[in-house]
């Protein structure tokens, strides 16, 4: 998918026929590479810069009040905390529950693996709306897990419904299927001559994940954990409908900030700040992904 | 469901053959059947429910009243329509421009294609949610808030990297000597492309067009924060019934419409999903 390299169509005309090829190229992908200019890269330095200058009487001046503001404001410090810690275990959980599955997927030849491969993908095609709704029906109030509780003569639960809980079971719900696929995928690269000949020698399930499996997918492992937390750290529709109204995560923070408080300055902040925080995963997913394509060369 | 993509589960290892039924994997897709499943169930019943009252296990009434209640709300079909056009608006704006891009990548060769299609990439490498914001900050500016076309030009963005790194592994398995041969026969370069390589690349992008027409009309937080709150489709109209709490079947009735083109993404794209190149384009 990555390796553009290996493909490239050879040079055979002049320079002049390169040339107009060149032209060609450039032109066909200049609509996509300007629209991602536009809304992806020129937004992040718009980002720093609309937060850090400010319109003063004499001109422009450069400020970092708002970020003053969010880290002295106990409220603000509330949510990124309850963000991070959502984001914490939730990746927790995903690789709990998504490398066995994983495993499984990878070295299981039965029928039973087609099946289970199925349900791991499903939640991909559940959109987050209607998850969120059949979670408040499920494991809400007077749910279904309460209904059949009751059934059976036992105390309900304690729903996690509007606690931090809520949007974890959801985030981790909806991320089984890409995590799964990615761990799957950097599964491939374990050889099954290595794992047939410790099996083999003898070696017991747990000796072959720790000594032959484990060491050839830490990288596949970091780039999940990288793309987990994006993607969680700034999760908006699950937070916002089955997570605590306060404190709330950094999604449904920035949109209130935006929408409701109408203070573009401040969200736009919030925005700068999950950057910051995100940016050691971000710049560790595209090193990963730049030392694949190295690879693949 | 059950079709499984070899080259992902490795099917040419020698196995060791036994009768033994695999335990191990029943209980693993019983757990996972359960918690995938049970959740989507309760919502199918409750679109059928007229009368479920706690603590009844089932509803004490089915039927399908609230179908029409639900159906002759003005809201949905405002809701559903506008969800409609959006997605195909969309979906038609990112075929246009991206699948001659994905060719260009996959086949041209021109100065900087290495580091512009690593730039696609890199979009994951953001919190989506912060960088949503930081775009409304600019489109308040620009006045396309609560506007059709500024919602467009977001969930345009979100479909770029489905929409390019799909086709650009479509392009790229075309077989050559095909092509080839084509040209020897005296076939123009358009004549190829368009009998060709084409037809050969046409159903992963056909998936890859259909991945984002679903995905679009899903998309909720982009719509949400840059449609609010004249710009109201089809999840956002879901979010408000579920923060109103109003009858309990409406959310229901909409949930289960809404599955349609879930079901039918899901027939049609399995496959490619299930693909390992698929998880590549992650980065993995």
């Amino acid at each position: 998918m990555t390796d553009l390299a290996s493909s490239g169509t050879r040079r055979t005309g002049g320079t002049a026929a390169s040339n107009g090829r060149g032209l060609t190229g450039l032109l066909l992908v200049s609509a996509p590479v300007a629209l991602l200019g536009w809304l992806i890269i020129y937004p992040i330095f718009n980002a720093i810069a609309r937060t850090l200058v400010v319109q003063t009487e004499t001109g422009t001046a450069f400020s970092v009040d708002t970020y003053v503001r969010f880290f002295s404001d106990g409220y603000a410090l509330a949510n990124l905390w309850l963000t991070l810690w959502v984001t914490a275990v939730c990746a927790a959980l995903l690789l709990a529950i998504c490398l066995p599955l994983a495993l499984y997927l990878r070295f299981a030849k039965s029928r039973v693996a087609g099946v289970l491969q199925g349900l791991a993908l499903f939640p991909m095609f559940v959109p987050s709306v209607i998850l969120a709704y059949a979670l408040i029906r499920t494991i809400g109030p007077n749910g279904g897990v309460d209904l059949v509780l009751n059934a059976l003569g036992l105390p309900k639960i304690n729903s996690p419904y509007l606690t931090p809980w809520g949007p974890i079971i959801g985030l981790v719900w909806d991320n089984i299927p890409l995590t799964t696929l990615m761990l799957v995928a950097g599964l491939g690269a374990v050889s099954d001559n290595a794992v047939e000949a410790a099996r083999d020698a003898g070696a017991r399930p747990l000796a072959l994940l720790r000594h032959i499996i484990f060491p050839q997918i830490g990288n596949a492992m970091l780039v999940v954990l990288s793309f987990t937390v994006l993607s969680i750290f700034s999760a908006f529709t699950l937070p916002y409908v089955l997570g605590p109204a306060s404190p709330e995560m950094m999604g449904p923070f920035m949109q209130r900030t935006f929408s409701q408080v109408m203070d573009t300055r401040m969200a736009v902040t919030q925005a700068v700040i999950s950057f910051l925080i995100c940016a050691v995963f971000g710049a560790f997913y595209v090193r990963s992904i730049a030392k694949n394509r190295e690879a693949r060369r | 469901m059950t079709a499984i993509d070899p080259s992902t589960l490795a099917a040419d290892v020698p196995v060791h053959r036994t009768k033994r039924p695999d335990w191990l994997g029943v209980a693993l897709a019983l757990a996972l059947g359960v918690v995938v499943v049970i959740p989507l169930l309760v919502v199918a019943i409750w679109a059928f429910a007229e009368v479920w009252r706690y603590p009844s296990l089932l509803p004490q009434e089915f039927g399908f009243r609230f179908w029409e209640a639900t159906l002759a709300r003005p809201d949905v079909w405002n809701a559903m329509s506008l969800s409609l056009r959006l997605s195909v608006t969309v979906t038609l704006l990112s075929a246009l421009i991206c699948l001659p891009a994905a060719y260009a990548f996959a086949r041209l060769d021109f100065p900087g294609r290495n580091v512009l299609f690593l730039s696609f990439l890199t979009s994951h490498a953001f919190p989506k949610f912060g960088l949503l914001v930081a775009i409304a900050g600019i489109f308040l500016n620009l006045g396309l808030i609560s506007t059709f076309w500024g919602v467009v030009l977001i969930q345009l963005v979100g479909t770029l990297m489905m929409m390019i790194w799909i086709p650009v592994a479509a392009f790229q398995n075309v077989d050559r000597a095909m092509e080839e041969a084509a040209r020897d026969a005296g076939a123009g370069p358009i004549r190829v492309f368009w009998s060709v390589s084409l037809p050969q690349a046409a159903p992963t992008i056909f998936a890859a067009v259909l991945l984002s027409f679903v995905g679009t009309f899903y998309e909720t937080e982009g719509a949400w924060l840059i449609g609010a709150p004249e710009i109201r489709t089809m999840p956002v109209l879901m979010i408000t019934y579920i923060n109103n709490q109003i009858v309990v079947q409406y959310g229901a009735v909409l949930s289960v419409l809404l599955w349609v083109p879930s079901f039918i993404a899901l027939m049609f794209t399995r496959r490619l999903v299930g693909s390992g190149s698929f998880a590549k384009g992650f980065g993995v």
